[in-house]
């Protein structure tokens, strides 16, 4: 009985402390919203931060992205199109191999090099401000966290998961495309037809959705870790463990969640 | 130049301009630049007919249906869009077909036999013809079924086929046997052995009437030296027949001389008195047996060497 009782009470401490957890994440949004909108938010220093943040998270990684985008397409692409010809529907490859690359598994393994990258670097600096008491003193600066840390990196996320996820999409189309046809014009016309037909309207709202979604998860999440850590050094790496996994487990639902939208 | 800044600038400079790029491209594909062609199908049946159901030329993809529904008769409309570059395959006397394949969903095939024929008018109705596999399927297999069906009644334990092959059994195990084909064939190894006998006797008899005719060949050989050898009987034979003629010859010469002694003795009769009646009867016998026996010579020469041993008679 008594074990019972103290399941119950730990389930209970888990999904209070998940509500807490998830309350945090949509106040410390909505006060980020706010201030997006705020006027004065948007002076030189902001832009300069975005900027920097924009830098870090996507332009200095991003050759290296785009050779493990080639490489993971070129392999998803032939490995479609070999299957495809054993079992007698070629007809369907290119569009099996778009809405594979492009609309689900390219935004998801951006989000996760992102999310490995930059997210886990996010979540340990704002650990280790918030530890040394950093933030404090910023604010007692009148350089508020929120304008001048968060919200620069929640943006750059975003817009560095949508530009990368956008970039590693079209090269999955031209390497669709030269696996198909090779180096000649003549599928252009069934290409376009079959990417006319994919790319609808739903479609690519629901592309750019889901990769600012990815964004705000992979910036979002671990900045929350790092304000939620106690004022000990020790509990950074465990403020990092846990922003990870909140990360993961984000991402996976935005993917379930997308797919069910689009497919039931 | 701050390097940073222009690495960031560049980066957003080449992804708007790519995105915007894709965005044009996409609104091309999408036919956003360009008039849509309508065209209206007609079927007695809308199954498997759904909006965005494509229609494809030769395989590709030139439009889709947009809508269906029933019109004042009853009967089904099915409308569907084709961008204005892809209505140029459309022609009047291309045929709609709905096809259901057993993989992959259904579409709508266009077959335009002549590319030169006058385009399709906009917004025209057209008759949608239905080739639907899966319902055929059914139907073949009752057919498949019924087949089946005499296949097993043929079959069956008591069956022709199972007699036949019992009687086929028994033919090959009796071939097996001593006296293999000929066995089966005739039913029993004894009837087998009787032939077999039989043909044992021909073959000594037939080689006896070889010996036979072998022998038979000498004794003409024989006979023929016989017959024909430089003193065989044939010589002889010709010889003596050479005899017959001398020896005919000579009766006829005498004949004739017979024959002058008779004239004359006439003639000396007439010239003495006018002789007697008996002397003109003798006369005419001896003309009449001198002339058959002439007749008879002849014909004895004619007919050499196979005349019968004629009989000359003489008065």
């Amino acid at each position: 009985m008594h074990f019972l009782a103290a399941s119950i009470e730990s389930l209970g401490a888990k999904v209070t402390g998940w509500f807490a957890v998830a309350y945090g994440m949509a106040a410390f949004l909505g006060r980020a919203g706010r201030l997006l909108l705020d006027r004065a938010t948007w002076n030189r220093a902001t832009f300069d931060v975005v900027v920097k943040q924009v830098y870090f998270t996507a332009v200095q990684i991003l050759h290296v992205y785009l050779g493990y985008v080639l490489v993971i397409s070129w392999l998803m692409v032939s490995i479609i199109l070999s299957t495809a010809r054993d079992f007698g529907l070629t007809e369907f490859a290119s569009e099996m191999t778009i809405r594979v690359l492009v609309l689900e598994l390219l935004p998801f393994l951006t989000a996760l090099f992102i999310a490995l990258r930059s997210g886990s670097a996010i979540n340990t600096e704002v650990a280790l401000m918030q530890v040394n008491n950093e933030l404090d003193a910023l604010a007692h600066c009148k350089v508020p966290p929120m304008q001048f840390e968060f919200l620069p990196r929640l943006i750059g996320g975003v817009i560095s998961v949508v530009t990368l996820s956008g970039l590693a999409g079209l090269l999955a189309l031209l390497m669709g495309y030269l696996a198909i046809y090779g180096l000649t014009p003549a599928g252009f016309a069934p290409y376009t037809q079959t990417i006319a037909k994919i790319f609808d309207f739903q479609i690519v709202a629901g592309l750019i959705a889901k990769c600012a979604l990815f964004g705000l998860a992979v910036t979002l999440i671990p900045v929350t870790a790092g304000l939620e850590t106690p004022k000990k050094l020790f509990m950074v790496p465990v403020s990092v463990l846990r922003g990870m996994m909140r990360v993961f487990l984000a991402i996976v639902a935005i993917e379930v969640v997308s797919l069910a939208l689009k497919y039931i | 130049m701050n390097g940073f800044h222009f690495k960031v600038g560049l980066f957003a400079a080449a992804s708007l301009l790519l995105g915007g790029a894709f965005l044009v491209y996409l609104l091309h594909a999408r036919g956003f630049f360009e008039d849509t062609f309508h065209l209206q199908l007609a079927a007695a049946s809308a199954d498997n007919v759904a909006p965005g159901v494509p229609i494809v030329f030769s395989g590709i993809e030139i439009g889709q249906v947009v809508t269906l529904g029933l019109n004042e008769a009853g009967g089904i409309l099915i409308h569907a869009s084709f961008l204005e570059r892809n209505a140029r395959w459309l022609k009047e006397n291309s045929t709609f077909t709905l096809d259901k394949p057993l993989v992959g969903g259904a579409r709508i095939r266009v077959e335009s036999p002549d590319l030169g024929a006058p385009p399709l008018p906009d917004g025209s109705t057209v008759l949608l013809q239905v080739s639907d596999i899966s319902r055929e399927i059914p139907v073949l297999v009752e057919r498949v079924k019924a087949v089946l069906a005499n296949v097993e009644h043929l079959t069956r334990q008591d069956g022709e086929i199972h007699a036949t092959l019992g009687n086929l059994k028994t033919v090959t195990g009796r071939m097996t046997g001593e006296y293999g084909m000929l066995e089966s064939i005739l039913g029993s190894p004894e009837k087998a052995r009787a032939v077999t006998d039989a043909l044992d006797k021909t073959r000594v008899l037939i080689t006896r009437l070889d010996g036979l005719a072998l022998k038979m060949d000498g004794m003409a050989a024989k006979t023929d030296t016989w017959l024909f050898a430089p003193d065989g009987v044939a010589e002889q034979t010709r010889e003596s027949l050479a005899q017959v003629r001398l020896m005919l010859g000579d009766a006829q010469s005498s004949l004739k001389k017979a024959d002058a002694l008779m004239t004359h003795a006439v003639e000396i009769s007439a010239n003495v008195k006018d002789g007697t009646q008996d002397l003109a009867a003798l006369r005419t016998e001896i003309d009449e047996a001198v002339r058959r026996a002439n007749a008879l010579v002849n014909e004895i020469n004619k007919k050499w060497p196979f005349a019968r041993d004629p009989e000359v008679k003489l008065p």
